[in-house]
């Protein structure tokens, strides 16, 4: 492999990589502001600017003062290159903290804050603001310039997600760009130039595409905002913890960054990985995360419609069990999940097969807009999961329940999940069963015929794993605790087989994950 | 009820046991300085055996430091030896600074020198008239006393607080120092001079004050340095230790002073070493007075170590986002480790501070002066009389707040 050295340190490259590239590859990174591994090069915000020290020197001439002179005489001095657009030689040198490059990039960056409002504490970039970084890293020093900035639009909609103030943004174009480049919709665009310069939408356009919140989260400054985010957290409250996506079955790895003092999730953000998402989620995908505390079922409930009283944990998993005592396997339907982990399915996939259940049914969300980008057409996160959990066998749409509910084949009902395509009137054949339990995070149409509803952890309380549509099995820990009494679903399974006086073969996640790994190989 | 002694038996023979007692003082007992315990074994009233024992004061100094930025370290130095905290603040400041290999101005170097010259005038004046107090006499101490105010006067008008300042600052001080500042130390120094020579002749003379302190709570020069002693309890032993001399700090190479050394080690030369020094520091202060200078910049000329002038950072980006890093993440120092240590009102005052490279100490390790004075203090007292105890312990001068963090 080719090799260059910068700052002393020598970095491998593959032939048309750039220095900016490799080296971010390696962990170091290049101040820079318009650059994106996931984007392509603009160079223009002159951030990385970077010193060739081998070769051939290009000098630039300029004007320094003589103090003895007491005029300026002419000198030159290097010409720095852009390390994001400059290609790695083999055996090049380069230097980003020799003089002449601190000189460049503290004057890049007091160019940048030439006109920048005083908005650092009414700003969501506060905190996580590359120019407030680069400041302390780079520049270091006050403002020199004593005239009035030059004021430019402030608070300008966007469109129904974003919000464009003009005076903070340092024109890189990654917004542009990233609505080029990757949701292919070229509604954004900058105009005039200078100080003038300023982004705008095509005309008669407004940014509404299905990525819409990414040229947020590529911003580096707090020129673009998200509507949901706006003014709701400072960031240094925020504490992140690796999640997966429940949109839809890409499976999209994400941060979610919730503020532990009061356990509210804030936003999700794209987590970098190059199987699955690489730098980008979906703006839908973005804001599952407002589900996590809408529309929860956090008490166990017993009975229907005006007669559904409340319960304790403990009783709930009593009467639960009461309900599916005795009843004949033939004649008991068990629904998994697509929302739901692989393991949650897969607990509840071995209590059906204790009870002695053949007829497993698959609750699942309707199918939403796919796309060739990100957005798959399956609406749920682990459909695959699932029908692994199953080990392979023929799931039925919950849609045939009704049904088989009203064919007489089906006498009780044991589900997991609140998310089905069928509504309640659709599911009302359930209503004429006694004995419908389950298990559920949110409430739904499958919680409201039940006649024991048990909560159950959402994804966002959970260790566990998600397989997507490309069959990669993506695992996720628990981002928030469960509300007090709540459990994860496979370890209520677990409970209710107890209650029932079976046995499932595990104690404990990894002895469940253990049957998971065997059932994966089955299934090969 | 009946009188306790009708209960005794008055024909049997008094028996004394010939173990010796067992005693304990402290931790909290009205003749200790601070909370410390002392487990004493008595044949009669000399003590034949005595185990010092700290830790009632133990506040996590060091461990409160890893949680804050390096700035927020100067209220809990402050804290340290609480009678002179000013040389705390100044020598937590120089060791950061050491860290961040920067230099503050001149005309700061001066400020902290003066300051840190009142506070320990303060202290040896606190120390000694405790030390005359605990014989009984109470006037020196009262009299002695009353320096200190005049010193918290000055100090309370250039910083706002007559004890814990909070005045330093990494690469500074919180504020240049006021218009009258070197008057109103000019008019203090004939003062000082009367009370030193108010001492000598009311103490130096006594019959009682020189038995009890000649001659008492005896600290060899062997020990002392075996104990890592410093400060004025070395010089007592006549070790001529001053970091201020031998490790000359800010610019104390530039003053003529002289470092007061004792001969036996014992209370009397403890007391009379404290007073020596006063008059040195009165030394240091009038040449400081005379060299600093009037006008000049007090902090460094960097936006990322000192804070901008709130004016700059309401009205310019530059100083809001210096303001805005410097109070969430702190200043950022390189990775690293420096020891960096003073001369305190006790002694060697160190701060060996390790760095991660991010706005928060990754460790901090105070060498505390009167931790080892405190570990002497047994040598000192053993084999003396119980009531000895008071005056030898108040010349060690264990500050808990210092001893135990």
């Amino acid at each position: 492999m080719p090799k260059f050295t910068l700052d002393g340190k020598e970095i491998g490259f593959e032939p048309g990589e750039t220095v900016m590239q490799a080296a971010w590859r390696e962990g170091i990174e290049i101040p820079h502001y318009c650059w994106h591994p996931g984007l392509s090069i603009a160079a223009n915000c002159r951030m990385c600017l970077v010193h060739i020290e081998s070769g051939r020197q290009m000098a630039m001439p300029q004007l320094v003062f003589d103090e003895a002179a007491g005029e300026y005489v002419p000198a030159t001095k290097s010409k720095l290159q852009p390390a994001c657009q400059l290609e790695a030689a083999d055996g090049m040198v380069i230097s980003s903290t020799n003089d002449e490059v601190k000189t460049a990039q503290a004057s890049v960056q007091e160019f940048l804050l030439l006109n920048h409002p005083v908005d650092c504490p009414i700003c969501d970039q506060a905190g996580e603001c590359k120019l407030q970084d680069y400041y302390y890293e780079h520049q270091g020093t006050l403002k020199r310039k004593l005239t009035e900035p030059v004021h430019k639009p402030k608070g300008v909609r966007f469109g129904p997600t974003i919000v464009y103030d003009a005076e903070r943004c340092i024109m890189c174009t990654r917004c542009i760009r990233v609505c080029d480049e990757v949701a292919k919709d070229h509604v954004l665009d900058m105009r005039e130039r200078g100080n003038r310069n300023e982004i705008i939408l095509a005309p008669g356009r407004e940014l509404d595409h299905k990525y819409t919140l990414m040229t947020e989260h590529v911003c580096p400054v707090g020129a673009l905002t998200s509507q949901d985010f706006r003014f709701k957290a400072r960031v240094w409250f925020l504490k992140s913890a690796p999640s997966v996506c429940t949109g839809c079955a890409t499976g999209c790895n994400s941060h979610a960054d919730y503020d532990p003092r009061n356990g509210k999730i804030y936003r999700l953000r794209p987590r970098d990985n190059a199987d699955v998402n690489k730098f980008w989620m979906c703006d839908d995908g973005m804001m599952t995360y407002t589900r996590h505390d809408t529309d929860r079922l956090l008490m166990p409930s017993v009975g229907r419609g005006d007669a559904r009283l409340p319960v304790g944990e403990d009783e709930a998993l009593i009467l639960g069990a009461e309900k599916l005592k005795g009843v004949d396997g033939d004649k008991l339907a068990v629904v998994l999940s697509a929302q739901h982990s692989t393991e949650d399915n897969l607990a509840l996939a071995k209590l059906a097969a204790a009870l002695g259940a053949e007829q497993l049914y698959l609750a699942a969300l309707p199918s939403w807009e796919g796309d060739d980008i990100l957005r798959n057409e399956d609406h749920n996160p682990n459909r695959a999961g699932a029908t692994l959990a199953a080990g392979g066998a023929a799931l039925k749409s919950v849609a045939e329940l009704p049904a088989d509910v009203q064919s007489g084949s089906v006498e009780a009902v044991l589900a997991l999940g609140w998310a089905t395509e069928e509504t309640l009137e659709q599911l009302a054949p359930l209503l004429a069963l006694d004995r419908v339990v389950s298990l559920t995070s949110h409430v739904g149409a499958l919680p409201a015929v039940a006649s024991v509803a048990i909560p159950v952890a959402d994804a966002f309380e959970l260790d566990g794993s998600f397989v997507n549509a490309k069959g990669m099995s993506q695992s996720f820990g628990p981002v928030l605790p469960a509300p007090a009494g709540v459990e994860p679903a496979w370890k209520t399974i677990l409970n209710l087989a107890r209650q029932l006086g079976k046995d499932l073969g595990f104690e404990s996640l990894e002895s469940l994950r253990q049957g998971l790994v065997d059932a994966a190989e089955a299934a090969q | 009820m009946e009188p306790a002694d009708e209960l005794l038996n008055e024909q049997a023979a008094l028996e004394l046991s010939e173990d010796p007692m067992r005693l304990n003082m402290g931790p909290s007992h009205p003749a200790m300085h601070g909370t410390i315990r002392m487990v004493m074994d008595l044949d009669g009233e000399t003590l034949v055996n005595l185990d010092v024992q700290p830790g009632y004061l133990h506040r996590g100094f060091e461990k409160s430091c890893e949680r804050g930025t390096w700035a927020q370290v100067f209220p809990y130095a402050d804290r340290l030896n609480y009678v002179s905290p000013m040389l705390n603040n100044v020598g937590w400041a120089l060791a950061v600074e050491k860290l961040l290999e920067i230099e503050v101005p001149e005309r700061c170097q001066y400020y902290r020198v003066i300051l840190g010259e009142l506070s320990r005038i303060a202290d040896h004046f606190t120390c000694n008239g405790a030390s005359a107090m605990e014989l009984g006499a109470f006037t020196p101490f009262l009299w002695l006393l009353k320096v200190r105010d005049w010193v918290w006067d000055i100090l309370e008008r250039e910083t706002g607080a007559r004890m814990t300042h909070s005045f330093g600052r990494i690469g500074g001080m919180a504020e240049p120092p006021t218009a009258t500042f070197k008057d109103d130390v000019l008019r203090l120094i004939p003062e000082l001079h009367k009370v030193v020579k108010e001492t000598e002749i009311m103490l130096l003379r006594n019959r009682i004050f020189l038995d009890r302190m000649q001659g008492v709570g005896i600290l060899s020069k062997e020990q002392a340095l075996s104990y890592g002693v410093t400060g004025p309890v070395a010089r007592s032993t006549g070790i001529p230790y001053d970091v201020r001399k031998d490790h000359p700090y800010l610019v104390y190479d530039r003053f003529d002073f002289d470092v007061p050394v004792g001969e036996d080690g014992d209370n009397w030369d403890r007391f009379m070493v404290r007073l020596e020094e006063i008059r040195q520091s009165v030394r240091i202060i009038e040449q400081a007075i005379e060299q600093m200078p009037d006008d000049g910049p007090i902090n460094v000329d960097d936006p990322r170590i000192v804070y901008p002038e709130k004016n700059a950072v309401y009205t310019t980006i530059e100083a809001t986002i210096a303001h805005f890093k410097l109070v969430m993440e702190g200043l950022q120092t390189p990775k690293g480790e420096v020891y960096s240590f003073t001369e305190g009102g006790n002694g060697e005052l160190g701060f060996h501070i390790v760095s991660d490279g991010s706005g928060t100490p990754y460790r901090v390790r105070v060498r505390p002066p009167c931790w080892y004075n405190l570990a002497a203090s047994r040598e000192m007292l053993l084999g003396g009389m119980i009531a000895d105890i008071i005056p030898t312990f108040g010349s060690v001068n264990m500050i808990g707040g210092e001893c135990d963090r």
